[in-house]
């Protein structure tokens, strides 16, 4: 049985600057994984290669086995949904129908079946959305905002989920919202793989940490394990420094 | 949406299910009322008898420039509406952007000369087609080969090349002589004129299959108009997508604009009062744009027939007086919904 997504020393570089070195990892159905990273860290550049909205340079991607040359555009967005960190906020579209769009390598048909309609309301009321889904995305607020993207990942009902920093712009309520949306879909039988800056959100949530650094997957920690070693703190400032909450799970501060 | 709404007896549903009915009722309403509206007045008996000149009057002059408005409106609004879903932007049209400006200095270029037809065509089309390509390959091809395409530094480039295409305009006027630089300035202000139903028909027929074409990928259109990441990551083969619509909307624009001379502001107002008081989704968007941009430029070629009589005011002049407020309206609100 072969690993859902198996990413395979990747390397890419913008012209002359070396972003990924050889990046590699395997990814199982169920996790929730965070990527981390300073700025720079190609974080970003490694969820668009694999998405495919980039083409990598070295090494090799596969998703359940499949190569991911082999795969048909819309074979792989059956499989393998990307949330963008900007979303252009002034879009013209309600909710539903940006929701709708997650449903487009699904189906041929003109306009959305009974079935389609049922995967959006579903998707939709996952993240808690479905009350606001006639109004137009750009009267909603970020946090509202981030439901729907969240959902039209959801309505395209693919086995990964790819996201670029969710929480970034949201206020603490709407973070935790987002990333209990985002475990809750892995215990249901996703992979999620989320971008982010918040170390403690990835903690309390996330049950993998991928440390990007120097193009390469620098650290690759289960999160139960993480306060074994503080090394991998070192890798974002010299300043933080871990112990544990009340109830036992890591938790990073600054001095 | 907009907190106004003027349809808002038929209420927000009302106007989405009836939308397209309405809008095949609005264009068709335009074909068969404004032939009538004109001048001097029509007698429906002398017609109907074949009787000179009303006859002549009514099919040869203005029933035919009814219906080439009405083609060459639906042609430009669905150009603004395509570009603007690709550029994710409001302001993008075929005028904004340069194209309009490369087809009309080709265009121009080819009457300076004093070309009149190849093998039947008339070669302002050939001309105009070429300079919207010319323009294509300089601005967009540029833009592409850096991937990342900024709405706003095209929109920035379209000034450039409408300033440069303006001077070369003036260049060829002045070496054209008397009777062709007026045909020129005559063309440029962007009229409606008689055509013979040959060329009419040969437009229509592009006009409708390249429509038909762009209206095909409609829901591609939608996941474009959110991002290029967003559509890419549903399924949509981007690159593929944005080169076939740079090249069917400027063979829109430069079609329309061969024979009716740079019109503008059509593809800006329709394809923004579609969206805002209709609906964004391309599936009714596109078809509404197309038949309400051909009844407004078909009603703006009308009302510069009565205004001041014996003299026609040019339909593009009548669109410039209604849409230069629009535009200047657009940008307001624009910016006062940034500053919140």
């Amino acid at each position: 049985m072969s690993a859902l997504l198996a990413v395979e020393n990747v390397g890419f570089s913008y012209g002359s600057r070396s972003v990924l070195n050889s990046v590699s990892f395997l990814a199982e159905e169920g996790e929730f994984l965070a990527l981390l990273g300073i700025n720079g860290s190609g974080k970003s550049t490694l969820l668009d290669i694999i998405s495919g909205f980039r083409r990598r340079q070295a090494g090799s991607i596969s998703i359940k086995g499949h190569p991911q040359g082999e795969l048909k555009r819309r074979e792989m967005a059956r499989q393998v949904s990307h949330l963008p960190q900007a979303i252009h906020a002034d879009l013209p579209f309600t909710a539903e129908q940006l929701v709708g769009m997650g449903r487009y390598p699904h189906t041929d048909s003109w306009f959305e079946s009974a079935e389609d309609h049922r995967y959006i309301r579903e998707a939709m009321e996952r993240t808690a959305c479905w009350p606001q889904r006639e109004r137009a995305f750009a009267s909603m607020s970020g946090g509202e905002r981030q439901r729907v993207l969240v959902a039209a990942c959801l309505a395209q009902n693919a086995a990964v989920l790819l996201l670029d920093e969710p929480s970034t712009f949201l206020d603490i309520e709407q973070q935790l919202h987002c990333f209990s949306v985002l475990r809750g879909e892995a215990r249901a039988g996703k992979l999620c793989l989320a971008a982010t800056h918040d170390l403690n959100l990835a903690l309390t949530y996330c049950t993998r940490l991928l440390v990007l650094a120097n193009g390469i997957i620098a650290h690759d920690i289960r999160t139960a394990e993480a306060h074994d070693s503080k090394e991998w703190l070192s890798l974002f400032s010299d300043r933080l420094d871990m112990g544990t909450t009340p109830s036992g799970s890591p938790w990073v501060w600054y001095q | 949406m907009s907190a106004t709404q003027p349809l808002s007896f038929l209420g927000r549903h009302g106007i989405v299910r009836y939308s397209i009915p309405l809008s095949v009722a609005v264009f068709l309403g335009a074909g068969l009322l404004l032939p009538w509206v004109g001048a001097g007045p029509i007698s429906l008996a002398r017609v109907w008898r074949h009787q000179a000149p009303d006859y002549e009057i009514l099919l040869q002059l203005r029933l035919s420039r009814t219906l080439l408005a009405l083609v060459a409106g639906g042609a430009l609004s669905l150009a603004g509406t395509l570009f603007q879903a690709m550029l994710r932007d409001a302001l993008a049209t075929p005028y904004t952007l340069g194209v309009s400006a490369g087809a009309s200095l080709g265009a121009v270029a080819v009457i300076a000369i004093g070309w009149e037809t190849f093998l039947g065509v008339p070669m302002t089309w050939i001309g105009a087609l070429a300079g919207a390509f010319a323009v294509l390959v300089l601005v967009i091809g540029g833009a592409f080969g850096q991937r990342q395409i900024s709405a706003f530094s095209l929109l920035l480039t379209g000034i450039a090349i409408n300033s440069v295409c303006a001077a070369f305009i003036i260049i060829l006027s002045g070496f054209a002589g008397l009777s062709r630089s007026f045909s020129i300035a005559r063309w440029l202000i962007g009229s409606i004129d008689a055509t013979s139903y040959v060329s009419l028909a040969v437009l229509a027929t592009v006009v409708l299959l390249v429509s038909a074409l762009i209206l095909a990928q409609a829901r591609s259109w939608n996941l474009l108009a959110v991002g290029e990441r967003w559509a890419a990551s549903r399924g949509v083969g981007v690159g593929a997508l944005l080169v076939q619509g740079y090249i069917l909307g400027s063979i829109l624009a430069a079609g329309a604009i061969a024979i009716t001379g740079p019109i503008g502001f059509v593809e800006l107002i329709v394809p923004h009062l579609v969206r805002s008081r209709i609906s964004p989704d391309h599936r009714l968007l596109m078809p509404c744009a197309f038949l309400l941009g051909g009844a407004l430029l078909a009603l703006c070629d009308a009302i510069g027939r009565i205004v001041m009589p014996p003299m026609e005011l040019p339909a593009g002049a009548v669109l410039a007086l209604i849409g230069g407020p629009y535009l200047v309206w657009i940008i307001r609100q624009r910016t006062t919904r940034e500053e919140i």
